[in-house]
């Protein structure tokens, strides 16, 4: 079992979502971020004062999946998120040792 | 006690016993049954376990009675409710010698399924409750025999619990009114849930229960003795709120039937299946979920209304600072209107009816204060309510005032008020169709007529920007927050508030119009609204434009890149002018904070902040170098009623003048306007320069077309300042053909022009001379600085201090006067 950290572009939430539903993905978690990799924010000036938004505003994605999905859900994230811009998002990969279902105990892949 | 017996003995009984209530329940659906039926049987179920448990031999126990308190002591036991008992003991010996088989009994109520808690207590104990467990103190006030020492009890009933409140009423008050404003808090303060929260929501059972106690303190309080709380009411409440309880009993019972548990929130799947049982209608019959819903609001109105009444009058006379207070509103009386602790009375009531003007000021009084109407005003309000709708059609100074409510600081106060007594409704009729109106989505909280007052009164909580305040305070004072600050400081640039709040009022009307794209339904409602209400052409504009882009920047921020310049580009053309792009930014803020508490996420307000910096930078900076192109009709995006509103103009002269003019201009000046500025340009051939000069509800606005020249702008504000005028923003546009269009909005601060209006003309006409060169402008401003101007009119010899940010000249293409 794998987990996927997705961080992308606000405007591409939908289309991420889809893209995985479309693959049957339906379970995922989103949440709204900031930070910056190596787009480091912006300077932005407001009536002649400038200002720097050093962290940007991200929608990150957490999907726990088994091992077989990892590279369909991968293509389908990459394939929605991408615009080609800088601060398009980073994907990250790591493995799950054991996920559990509160509601009936079930555990492992049966609980994804 | 042999437990097992006795269980296999009751646990039939109490079985067969909640079968026959559910029974009966399901034939009748009246709730106050339930409640009275399930407690004589635990009544009962109790009595039995006291009797094998505590006096098997008979007789009862001396120093030991039990007694039913809280919800069960008031023999009202829901059909999940738990029972809560206390056990009295005459001193600590017999609390030694009870300890083991009263907690048989509770164990074995536990194992008949009925969940219960109760301890023992001396009657020394209860005598210092308050100060130590108030919950406990609050639920002994409805103390009731179950069982034991009669003597004991009449004790505590008589002598114990009086003495407490005698000695303690003030902390037992502020414990419960503290105790329910946490509750209320935890709701958003407001009764106009989606899905309530039928027990502890603002207007629920619990606000019914916190009404009784505080009768049953303030009764004994005063008389020494307990009285029916329902009789110490005041009997304009009585019918309402004995209706609200039976309503929300019968709900209640329903959904702890359904579930079988504690579980008093009304979801959308309980709504539905409460109103096709007609659960508390008069008549049992069947109705729609959302009339059956609004009869709950309705409900639920009358019991927070008369707990915020009580409240209200239990703790005011103990605060000292509120009594200071409250006579420095009783100063708020007028001629009208009498302030007597903190509510409006009506010096002629008789005269509401007659006069709506007067109601309209004594909701303005509420808005302006924080007041609120008194029974009697509330009273003069729905007997005037008949005639006040024909009365105020015939009134256009009605409208007037309805804009004078929305920009003082208790707006929220004053419209919920307006709202509930029906004025509201007889103003803008259109507002009855979302009146309690529940929409069922996963994110609304509020109905729809909530949240449209949450975002006026969530705009009006915004911190207020403090003269001279900059970085320095700014760092005094972290806990405002940076967010809201901005958009505080935004509000306080508006220059027409107004028109930010009456979009805010009309901008949901769609949800209960049944159009399919509520926008759209509301743009159709908010026209005929803002016909009554008496709005200028150019006012309506701006109102319909926030009110049909009023998703727009929410969707762009959650479904566009914001960083990335097209988005900005597109966005910038949408809004068209800085003032505009103000009034959305603080209407899409006030809009999702609105939906619920939790909506606007400081990651969210802050791409809304970031969507405003950078289209206010793109207005200000680039956006004229978009310009029209000629005979490019779809690029003008015109209105249809041009072409129609003036049949002799030819479409190629309005294309030939529009061409070369920036975008924004189509933006920022309504189709009849475009026409004006066309005729005027059209004259030039007979004179040089053409002046119109109009006054607006807050300046003087004046429009020049020209052909362009040197020192043109310039020319023109010396004009202007050799007259006194205050400048508080201009505008210029220039077309392919030469022709230059001003725009100057400013303040007549001696009222030169107002108190002679034969010098208007003469203004006119100075204009015209000093761009013809016919008269110079040096002489003009120097006759200004000697106040040796000839025939001019007399004038005040004070002169106001400039004001920050409103006197001077807004540079060409600036984003606003500040």
């Amino acid at each position: 079992m794998k987990k996927i950290e997705a961080v992308v572009q606000p405007s591409r939430v939908e289309a991420v979502k889809e893209a995985l539903v479309e693959i049957g993905i339906g379970g995922m978690t989103i949440s709204e971020v900031r930070g910056h990799g190596r787009q480091k924010g912006h300077t932005e000036v407001y009536r002649g004062n400038e200002y720097t938004v050093d962290l940007l505003p991200k929608v990150k994605f957490e999907i726990v999946l088994l091992d077989a999905q990892v590279e369909p859900a991968i293509d389908a994230i990459l394939r929605s998120a991408k615009t080609g811009k800088i601060g398009d998002g980073k994907i990250f990969i790591s493995s799950v040792e054991e996920v559990i279902r509160i509601r009936n105990l079930d555990r492992g892949e049966n609980a994804i | 006690m042999n437990e097992p017996v006795i269980l296999s003995t009751l646990s039939p009984t109490y079985l067969s016993g909640a079968l026959s209530i559910r029974q009966q329940f399901e034939l009748d659906h009246d709730g106050s049954a339930v409640l009275r039926r399930r407690s004589a049987l635990v009544d009962r179920v109790l009595g039995g376990l006291f009797t094998h448990a505590i006096s098997p031999e008979g007789g009862a126990p001396r120093g030991l009675c039990l007694v039913a308190v809280g919800g069960y002591g008031r023999s009202e036991l829901h059909p999940s409710s738990d029972i809560d008992v206390v056990w009295i003991c005459a001193d600590s010996a017999a609390e030694s010698a009870h300890r083991e088989s009263t907690a048989a009994v509770l164990r074995t109520l536990w194992d008949l399924g009925l969940r219960s808690s109760g301890g023992l207590r001396t009657l020394s104990e209860c005598r210092s409750v308050v100060a130590t467990n108030p919950e406990f103190a609050i639920a002994l006030l409805d103390a009731r025999y179950l069982a034991g020492d009669p003597q004991l009890f009449s004790t505590l009933r008589q002598r114990t619990i009086p003495g407490m409140i005698a000695r303690e009423r003030e902390s037992l008050v502020a414990n419960l009114d503290e105790l329910t404003r946490q509750r209320h808090r935890k709701y958003g303060d407001t009764i106009f849930h989606l899905e309530p929260n039928l027990k502890d929501a603002p207007g629920g059972l619990r606000d019914y229960h916190v009404a009784r106690w505080l009768a049953v303190i303030a009764g004994l309080d005063e008389r020494g003795e307990r009285e029916a709380p329902v009789e110490l009411w005041s009997q304009a409440f009585t019918p309402a709120v004995s209706a609200a309880f039976k309503f929300l009993t019968s709900a209640r019972s329903l959904l702890h039937f359904h579930r079988g548990r504690d579980d008093n929130q009304l979801t959308y799947e309980m709504q539905d299946q409460a109103a096709r049982l007609g659960i508390g209608m008069p008549d049992g019959g069947p109705r729609p979920a959302a009339e059956w819903m609004r009869g709950y609001f309705r409900h639920a109105r009358a019991v927070e209304s008369l707990v915020a009444r009580l409240r209200d009058e239990s703790t005011r006379p103990r605060r000292s600072l509120y009594a200071v207070f409250e006579d420095w509103r009783s100063r708020l009386s007028n001629a009208d209107f009498s302030v007597i602790g903190g509510r409006i009375f009506l010096r002629e009531p008789a005269q509401a009816g007659a006069d709506p003007e007067l109601l309209l000021r004594m909701f303005e009084m509420v808005a302006r204060h924080g007041l609120e109407p008194s029974d009697e005003a509330e009273r003069a309000v729905a007997h005037a309510l008949p005639e006040l709708a024909q009365r105020l059609e015939e009134m256009p100074e009605a409208g007037l005032s309805l804009q004078e409510i929305l920009v003082l600081p208790h707006a929220g106060q004053a419209l919920r008020a307006m709202h509930r007594l029906g004025m509201l409704a007889a103003l803008i009729p259109e507002f009855q169709a979302i009146d309690a109106l529940v929409t069922r989505d996963f994110y609304h909280r509020y109905t729809v007529d909530e949240h449209t007052f949450n975002t006026i009164q969530v705009l009006h909580a915004l911190p207020k920007p403090k003269p001279g305040a900059g970085r320095a305070s700014e760092a005094r004072e972290p806990a405002l927050g940076e967010v809201t600050r901005r958009f505080g400081s935004l509000l306080g640039e508006i220059e027409h508030p107004e028109l930010l709040f009456l979009a805010l009022l009309l901008h949901d009307l769609g949800k209960g119009s049944g159009h399919p794209d509520h926008v759209q339904g509301s743009l159709t409602a908010a026209e005929r609204a803002l016909a009554r209400i008496g709005t200028s052409p150019e006012e309506d504009r701006t109102i319909l434009f926030l009110i049909a882009h009023h998703l727009d920047m929410s969707s762009t921020l959650l479904r566009r890149d914001i960083l990335d310049p097209a988005t900005i580009r597109e966005f910038a053309r949408k809004v068209g002018s800085s003032e505009r792009l103000k009034m959305l930014t603080l209407l899409t803020y006030a809009d999702i904070k609105s939906v619920n508490p939790e909506a606007l996420t400081p990651w969210k307000a802050d791409a809304l902040w970031q969507l405003y910096v950078s289209t206010d930078n793109r207005l200000a900076r680039s956006l004229d170098d978009d310009r029209l192109a000629l005979a490019d009709d779809a690029t003008l995006g015109l209105d249809v009623a041009l072409p129609t509103a003036r049949p002799a103009e030819k479409p190629s002269d309005l294309h030939a003048f529009l061409a070369g003019f920036p975008e924004r201009y189509l933006a920022v000046h309504a189709p009849g306007e475009i026409l004006e500025h066309l005729a005027m340009a059209q004259s030039l051939d007979r004179a040089p320069a053409q002046v119109r000069l109009e006054r607006g509800a807050s300046w003087w606005q004046l429009t020049l077309i020209t052909r362009d020249r040197p020192l043109l702008f310039a020319t023109v504000t010396g004009v202007l300042a050799s007259w006194g005028m205050s400048i508080v923003k201009a505008e210029a546009f220039s077309n392919a053909q030469g022709v230059v269009l001003d725009g100057f909005a400013f303040d007549d601060v001696h009222r030169t022009l107002e108190l002679n209006p034969p010098e208007i003309p003469r203004f006119e006409q100075a204009l015209v001379d000093a761009l013809s060169g016919k008269l110079a402008l040096e002489k003009l401003l120097a006759q200004h600085s000697s106040g040796a101007r000839r025939g001019g009119p007399a004038r005040p010899a004070l002169r106001r201090e400039p004001r920050p940010g409103k006197d001077g000249v807004q540079p060409r293409g600036g984003p606003d006067r500040y």
